[in-house]
């Protein structure tokens, strides 16, 4: 059984540029591996020591101008690879960019086809850009999958999948049969840094690029957002300095106390 | 505009109904609202049309019932408050009916005579506008929506569930304190800074001396356990307005720090003076916590116990 991981390169939130007027600067936005991404490659290179099969990593690139994405897009692909992934298939197409979480879910369902013998998609539980949490549901729909949600901790044995997934009161243990596609948590397991001779190997796995044409896309389900605000911050940003400790900490009181925030 | 409210706990039908009111007012349209609830045992709650309940907590076990519900009504949208198995749901019957959903709304506009759904992305650092058309679903953030009572007993209706595909084995309730950190005065919050759990002591005694109660990051509670999770603050955690917040080894991730951003004065505590979260914060003191902390206490104590 082979098994495809969903990797976004997300807009890396840590990089967020936005223009006095609070308009969002998307184009200036780098992108990174999408954090919950590496959880489910880490997953599925143990699911496959343990099980045998590949793992393919899958991507559509959706931030855009594509041609002037290609170097990030790229690298966030090799990292996956670095991370353990066997081989790479990614969709480039400008008609891709902004389009949504059911449109990408039609693109990857129609890669995962291509590729055949896929019997278990991983994903993350939210992209780290968009946290729509709905891509799972859309490719296991159109793949006539099962679907199970924020899973924190999964096994396999005899075609079933049993996973515990991580609501906000308890966790569920649910069973279900194969194939599957299955979003994981964080917490599923702690990736470690790919080391210098992984990521140099990741440069030699093979990497297809397809265009929608190439996977038969023709038309596609798009939900764009009509506009994006920036989210405005304003904060003091005043570092409190000192030739000791003792002189930091009362020289802090000092501001709270200025600033009325702490009882007296 | 006829709607169908997914509630899994009774104050859900009253946030429900005021996010259906907003949004028939924005489209100047009547409203016919029904709720499906899925949880142990029914509840009512008046100014809805008609309610349906499935008899067990658990939502993969009941995934069949709302598209037996969907056939009955044949509504113009389908609401659940954000919580996980919400997403999930309506995730589920977006591509059963085709249809598009929008995750975690946390406001309905209406702008020049069209009605968006605003929702945060990008850890909170921007909105998203999508436009409402008939036949979106969404979640809407749980507490932005002030709740509707209204008087009146609608029928309950039994669904019965079918088996669907997923085997329900077996349900852990998680720990739970009785801490509201979203209405501390003040919060100490503890991140992967800490090295144990029996370090976490020093921000305890932080904050019981500020009157405040102890928060943290999402690794602290999700991945370590150290704290339970009604304390974890951030998107997918707690919202906190303080008037003092005070992380302390926490870098700043949008994801921690935007669900702190109503708080009064933010003070943080990082040895890295690059970390994002100064740029987050009011005043910040860049040194080992291990070395702040006890002297930032010893002199706090000092001078408020005068
Ligand atoms: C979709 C999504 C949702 C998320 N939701 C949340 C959420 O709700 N809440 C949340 O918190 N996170 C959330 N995250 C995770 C978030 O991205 C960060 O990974 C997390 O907040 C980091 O926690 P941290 O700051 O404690 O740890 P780190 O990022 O590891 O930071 C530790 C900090 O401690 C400092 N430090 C280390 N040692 C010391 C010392 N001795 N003294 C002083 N400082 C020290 C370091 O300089 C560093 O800045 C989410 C992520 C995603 C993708
Ligand atoms: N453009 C994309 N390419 C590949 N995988 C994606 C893409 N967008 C989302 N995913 C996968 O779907 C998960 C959930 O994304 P979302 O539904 O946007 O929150 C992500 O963690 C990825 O694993």
């Amino acid at each position: 059984m082979d098994i495809a991981v969903l990797v976004k390169a997300s807009l890396d939130v840590n990089l967020v540029r936005g223009d006095a007027e609070g308009r969002l600067l998307k184009e200036a936005i780098p992108l990174a591996i999408s954090e919950y991404d590496r959880n489910a490659v880490y997953e599925a290179v143990r699911l496959r020591d343990a099980l045998g099969g590949k793992v393919y990593i899958l991507s559509v690139l959706t931030w855009g101008p594509t041609q002037r994405r290609m170097r990030d897009f790229e690298n966030v692909v090799r990292e996956a690879l670095a991370l353990g992934g066997d081989e790479a298939h990614v969709v480039v197409d400008e008609a891709a960019v902004e389009a949504g979480p059911k449109a990408t879910a039609y693109i990857l369902s129609k890669l995962v086809d291509k590729l055949g013998g896929v019997g278990l998609v991983l994903c993350g539980e939210a992209s780290m850009d968009m946290m729509a949490s709905q891509v799972s549901n859309y490719l296991a729909s159109y793949l006539g999958y099962n679907s199970v949600t924020f899973v924190r901790e999964l096994s396999i044995e005899g075609g079933k999948v049993r996973c515990k997934r991580d609501l906000e009161n308890y966790i569920e243990m649910v069973e279900t049969e194969l194939p599957a596609v299955i979003s994981v948590t964080g917490e599923i397991n702690k990736p470690r840094l790919p080391t210098l001779l992984q990521i140099r190997r990741a440069f030699a796995k093979p990497l297809k690029t397809y265009s929608l044409s190439d996977i038969g896309v023709s038309e596609l389900p798009k939900q764009t957002p009509t506009k994006y605000e920036l989210v405005k911050v304003s904060r003091k940003n005043i570092i409190i300095e000192g030739a000791s400790m003792e002189e930091i900490a009362s020289k802090l009181v000092d501001k709270l106390i200025e600033e009325g925030v702490l009882r007296r | 505009m006829k709607a169908l409210a997914i509630g899994f706990k009774p104050s859900d039908l009253g946030e429900a109904l005021a996010v259906l009111n907003r949004l028939a007012e924005a489209l100047g349209e009547e409203l016919e609202a029904n709720a499906l609830i899925i949880s142990k045992e029914p509840f009512k709650h008046g100014g809805f049309h008609k309610i349906y309940h499935v008899k067990t907590a658990s939502l993969y076990n009941s995934i069949g019932s709302i598209y037996k519900v969907m056939d009955d009504l044949t509504v113009d949208t389908v609401v659940s408050p954000n919580i996980k198995d919400g997403v999930d749901l309506l995730g589920r019957v977006a591509t059963k009916i085709d249809g598009f959903m929008v995750t975690e709304v946390s406001s309905i506009e209406k702008i020049d005579g069209d009605v968006y759904l605003a929702r945060p992305i990008l850890g909170g650092r921007a909105t998203a506008y999508y436009r409402y058309t008939p036949g979106t679903l969404f979640t809407y953030t749980v507490g932005k929506f002030q709740p509707i009572d209204e008087a009146g007993e609608p029928d309950v209706i039994e669904v019965t569930t079918e088996p669907g595909s997923y085997t329900v084995v077996g349900v852990e309730e998680k720990k739970r304190g009785a801490v509201d950190i979203e209405s501390a005065e003040v919060v100490v919050g503890v991140g992967r800074g800490f090295r144990s759990k029996d370090d976490i002591k020093m921000a305890s005694e932080l904050a019981e001396l500020l009157g405040g109660e102890v928060g943290c990051s999402r690794p602290i509670a999700a991945d370590f356990g150290w704290l339970d999770e009604d304390r974890w603050i951030g998107i997918s955690g707690k919202k906190i307005r303080p008037k003092l917040y005070i992380p302390i080894g926490i870098s700043g991730a949008p994801q921690h720090i935007m669900a702190a951003n109503d708080s009064k004065v933010i003070v943080a505590v990082n040895k890295d003076k690059n970390a994002p979260i100064f740029n987050y914060s009011d005043y910040g003191v860049v040194a080992d916590l291990y070395q702040f902390l006890p002297v930032f206490i010893k002199v706090l104590r000092e001078r408020l116990v005068k």
